[in-house]
């Protein structure tokens, strides 16, 4: 194989995972007002096209407006009652395993909601775990899309000595 | 071959995203130390400011924002991600920050239309 070759193969492969962690991309730590710190991380670059983008294939109008299936919210509830409990009912907190714990279950989940097979929905899965220790937490989204057809799915699990959010976001994709 | 001179207009751009979430949280929250009661009011305030500075943007994105505060005493906390979408449109920026008494973690997932 040419150079070329293999370097537009290594491109493609790349191009095609799409894991993110929050260790993926750590970058700056500055803050603003004193002893406050942050840390920004995110997945690829989004919106830098590479020199070869694959071939854009050219596909007839369907002139379809919504959805043909709508995103099944219950299902997905099940998933992740079924997921998170199946994965962390016997766990104890502790930081590596829960660190190693997140990325599984949103995968696990990902591949479950992808596999019923709900055409044009873009899927967002995030998983938080933490510790519980008597303090206080609390977790808001809030969401810029349309209502009609966008939807999202979360369930909270808890066991003696962890607890875990996982949330499921559709968004149609027109 | 098509030529991507618009990208910059439409795309996801990580860095303007993070400053906009930084801005929101150091105006929701500020110097302020944890007081159980204004929790809720400060992760209201951090995402609705942050929506609101996206939608300024005017780019043709939906928008998903989590913000996750919690208080410092020692608890651990992973989180992580995983989206299926299209990877040349689409991004996510999550910007982590701590004071001494919390930690705020705020998620953008910007879905392009």
């Amino acid at each position: 194989m040419s150079d070329v070759a293999k370097e537009k193969a290594a491109r493609l492969l790349k191009k095609r995972t799409s894991v993110s962690s929050l260790s993926s991309h750590e970058v700056r730590a500055i803050g603003k007002t004193k002893d406050s710190i942050s840390t920004v991380s995110y997945i690829d670059e989004p919106g830098h096209h590479d020199d070869n983008p694959r071939p854009t294939v050219q596909m007839e109008n369907t002139y379809q407006l919504g959805p043909v299936k709508r995103f099944p919210v219950l299902t997905v509830n099940n998933i992740l009652k079924d997921v998170l409990t199946s994965y962390l009912q016997e766990e104890k907190y502790e930081a590596e395993l829960c660190r190693q714990m997140t990325k599984t279950i949103s995968e696990v989940i990902k591949a479950r909601v992808k596999d019923l097979m709900i055409p044009r929905y873009k899927i967002i899965v995030q998983i938080n775990i933490g510790q519980l220790s008597n303090q206080n937490m609390r977790i808001g989204s809030r969401c810029l899309w349309d209502p009609g057809n966008d939807t999202f799915s979360s369930y909270a699990f808890k066991n003696s000595s962890l607890f875990a959010v996982a949330s499921v976001y559709a968004v149609y994709f027109e | 071959m098509d030529d991507f001179n618009a990208g910059e207009e439409t795309a996801f751009v990580v860095d303007e995203v993070s400053s906009i979430i930084k801005e929101s949280v150091e105006g929701a929250i500020g110097g302020n130390a944890y007081q159980h009661s204004r929790v809720n009011q400060w992760t209201t305030n951090v995402v609705e400011q942050c929506l609101n500075q996206l939608t300024k943007l005017g780019k043709p994105f939906k928008y998903i924002v989590t913000c996750i505060i919690m208080q410092k005493n020692g608890a651990g906390l992973q989180t992580a991600s995983s989206c299926f979408w299209d990877n040349t449109t689409d991004g996510s920026c999550t910007v982590r920050w701590e004071n001494k008494s919390m930690y705020c973690i705020v998620s953008v997932f910007g879905l392009a239309i």
